[in-house]
């Protein structure tokens, strides 16, 4: 007789609609008493289709729809894609486009990195942190809607170049922004190093090894927080990264503290970075001459977006529409290891673990799985399974 | 006292009424402070009311599997007992309605009422956040109760009554702030734990656990939990400046001393980060029971004829 009794599984479902997630994502965390002891992720409640609808439009068209991958990066994913497309067809930017892609990447990574600080003071229960890195962050948005007139997805790229050229006006706004963003960090910097109250909720919080992070493949900020030197720009200089060197900044420590101190040096990095471009800005052309035809060919780009690594595969037929587009975001390569290193620790860490590598859903869903009452483990649908299961389902409604 | 007057004093001043609109004035007053502090706009002064009449005309659901008469009967003890608990306290600065020797222990249970509630109205529903929210905030009331109650029985040693009018006068002449910093320090705190303020709101943590033990309720039972919360907040910040800061003999001195009171504990609802319930528990039996038994020892060793 089996006496060894299975003890009770107390399932915590965080997601897809819970107030510490502002995107949809689920994740089902078993719990003993406060302790984690499972954990669970299930995602694609935002899957939009974006891969095969770009396949269905022209190089051109597809920018825009590229630009709303992501809601907080979308400049990043224009970069990526307009360099991928370039690269195929051998056309290179003019140095001053470059110049400028790299500005308003930097000026998105500093507004991303804000928005991340504020939603990881909130989930620590430090709502004013929230509020005051928030109302900074304005400082940033309004300099990129001066420069390009939006504030999310700013529109900067044209395969070939870039859209907008800076003026005298526009420079002395950006310096000022970044005189006082400079500041404020510095501040935030003291705030996350110092505050004993906070540093009880993020030191030894999530700590992941070196080589835990090598074998769970995480990119950017997560990475590097656990002395992985792991930065695309350096790497594999893209745009005008090979004019503009940034450094890479490491932490030893691998623990939320260490990522809240990266992420937060990285923004000096992209203030020295900015500075930089606006006292050595190049002259010349904005674009280059792009065809309306892409040579057949496969082109794959890497860029680091504020997140980590963003890789973008282009596969063209020689005609005015790509045959394939696949977009690997950094989220999913972070997102393994939440799964990992919430185990063990407290339900009330976990939000906080899980702010930690900055997760963005919509951009990194890819695939539905299927789940009804009567198959609760659900199954994956491959793609012509998918489109059989919805000829069946319309067919099944109109009975 | 005829019955007029009973029911008077019971239903609309200085109980009922009177303590509801100044619950929800001091409700205001917090959130409004800690929206100014975190660079908010913050709510318009009649919001607490608002959402009062709100919650009272929207339907209550019950969920399945509960015990109807728990859920329906805890809100309003929970709010009866925060009520009760005004009548031996000095608010306003008026004499207490009722007062008898030993009201300060019976007051302070009838304000532990509301969170035990609470705790009980969480464990009573099958929702998860629930149930972890009940089991926080009984953790919680576990840890912050005993020091609680001791730093309010400090100055009762000191005035020689457990009977909350004689302290109250007492501490007239006598600012006890002074003479038992510590006593005082663990009371604000410790209050602050009572009414699931910031950085002790563990146990209903938005990004952990929804609303924590009071996810289940809406309309009325939220409504009537929202009361008791208010009317403790009024009730508590009287019996602490009673106690601490020199005694309420006027409604002046009550206006003036209980929302500096207040504006202390929004400096530190805005300055903190919120703690770990295993943080709260260690806090209170490393630290803050210690500190307050060292300073009975003190005070017991001084007065010591």
């Amino acid at each position: 007789m089996n006496t060894k009794q299975e003890p009770q599984r107390f399932v915590i479902p965080i997601g897809p609609q819970h107030p510490a997630l502002k995107e949809p994502g689920n994740f089902q965390f078993t719990v003993d008493g406060e302790i984690v002891t499972k954990a669970f992720v299930r995602l694609g409640y935002a899957h939009r289709g974006i891969e095969k609808a770009a396949e269905e439009r022209t190089w051109i068209q597809d920018l825009y729809l590229i630009e709303r991958v992501c809601g907080i990066c979308s400049h990043i994913h224009a970069l990526a894609y307009c360099l991928a497309v370039e690269q195929l067809a051998h056309v290179e930017a003019p140095p001053r486009a470059q110049a400028i892609r790299v500005l308003v990447a930097e000026l998105e990574r500093i507004h991303s990195h804000f928005l991340w600080m504020g939603v990881s003071g909130h989930e620590a229960g430090f709502d004013t942190f929230f509020m005051y890195s928030w109302r900074d962050r304005e400082r940033v948005m309004n300099i990129l809607e001066k420069l390009t007139g939006n504030r999310v997805n700013y529109s900067a790229n044209v395969l070939g170049g870039v859209k907008f050229d800076l003026d005298k006006e526009q420079i002395a706004s950006i310096r000022s922004g970044i005189d006082f963003l400079e500041e404020r960090t510095r501040h935030y910097l003291d705030v996350v190093a110092t505050d004993f109250m906070f540093l009880q909720r993020t030191r030894g919080i999530g700590v992941m090894s070196r080589a835990q992070a090598e074998i769970m493949g995480a990119v950017g900020p997560t990475a590097r927080a656990s002395n992985v030197a792991r930065d695309v720009r350096k790497d594999a200089p893209y745009a005008a990264y090979k004019e503009y060197p940034v450094d890479i900044i490491l932490d030893e420590r691998g623990d939320l503290e260490a990522r809240f101190e990266v992420r937060l040096k990285e923004l000096f990095e992209s203030f020295y970075l900015i500075r930089k471009i606006l006292d050595t800005l190049p002259g010349g052309e904005l674009t280059a001459r792009m065809p309306r035809k892409v040579p057949a060919g496969e082109a794959v780009m890497r860029v680091e977006a504020p997140r980590g690594e963003l890789l973008y595969f282009i596969r063209s037929n020689g005609s005015d529409k790509p045959e394939r587009l696949k977009i690997r975001t950094p989220t999913i390569c972070n997102l393994t290891s939440v799964v990992k290193l919430a185990i063990g620790h407290q339900l009330a860490d976990v939000p906080m673990i899980l702010a930690g590598i900055d997760p963005c859903f919509s951009c990194n869903d890819r695939s539905v799985q299927i789940r009804t009452s009567s198959d609760p483990d659900g199954r994956m649908l491959s793609w012509d399974e998918l489109r059989q299961h919805g000829i069946d389902f319309y067919k099944r409604l109109e009975k | 006292m005829n019955w007029f007057f009973v029911l008077l004093s019971l239903m609309v001043f200085p109980g009922g009424l009177f303590l509801l609109a100044g619950g929800m004035a001091y409700e205001w007053v917090d959130r409004k402070m800690l929206a100014v502090f975190q660079n908010r706009a913050g709510p318009r002064w009649f919001q607490p009311l608002a959402d009062t009449v709100k919650l009272l005309i929207k339907e209550e659901i019950i969920p399945d599997k509960v015990n109807a008469i728990l859920f329906i009967g805890l809100p309003i003890a929970a709010l009866a007992g925060g009520l009760t608990a005004a009548l031996y306290v000095p608010v306003a600065g008026l004499t207490p309605v009722y007062s008898f020797p030993g009201d300060l222990i019976v007051t302070l249970y009838l304000l532990s009422l509301l969170t035990l509630c609470m705790g009980l109205a969480g464990a009573n529903t099958l929702d998860r956040f629930s149930l972890i929210g009940a089991t926080r905030t009984l953790t919680q009331v576990f840890s912050y109760e005993a020091p609680f109650l001791l730093a309010m029985l400090g100055p009762a040693l000191v005035a020689g009554s457990w009977q909350i009018s004689d302290i109250n006068a007492y501490a007239g002449g006598h600012w006890l702030i002074l003479t038992q910093p510590v006593g005082f320090i663990v009371a604000v705190i410790g209050f602050m734990g009572k009414l699931v303020m910031p950085p002790f709101d563990a146990p209903e943590a938005h990004t952990e656990i929804g609303a924590g033990a009071l996810t289940e309720y809406s309309g009325r039972g939220l409504a009537f939990f929202h009361l008791a919360k208010a009317v403790e907040l009024i009730v508590g910040l009287s019996l602490v400046s009673a106690f601490y800061l020199g005694g309420l003999a006027t409604p002046l001195e009550f206006l003036v001393k209980t929302l500096a009171l207040l504006f202390v504990l929004i400096g530190l609802q805005s300055l903190l980060t919120r703690m770990r319930i295993d943080q709260t528990v260690g806090m209170w039996w490393r630290y803050g029971t210690l500190v307050v038994l060292a300073q009975w020892l003190v005070i017991i060793l001084v007065m010591r004829p």
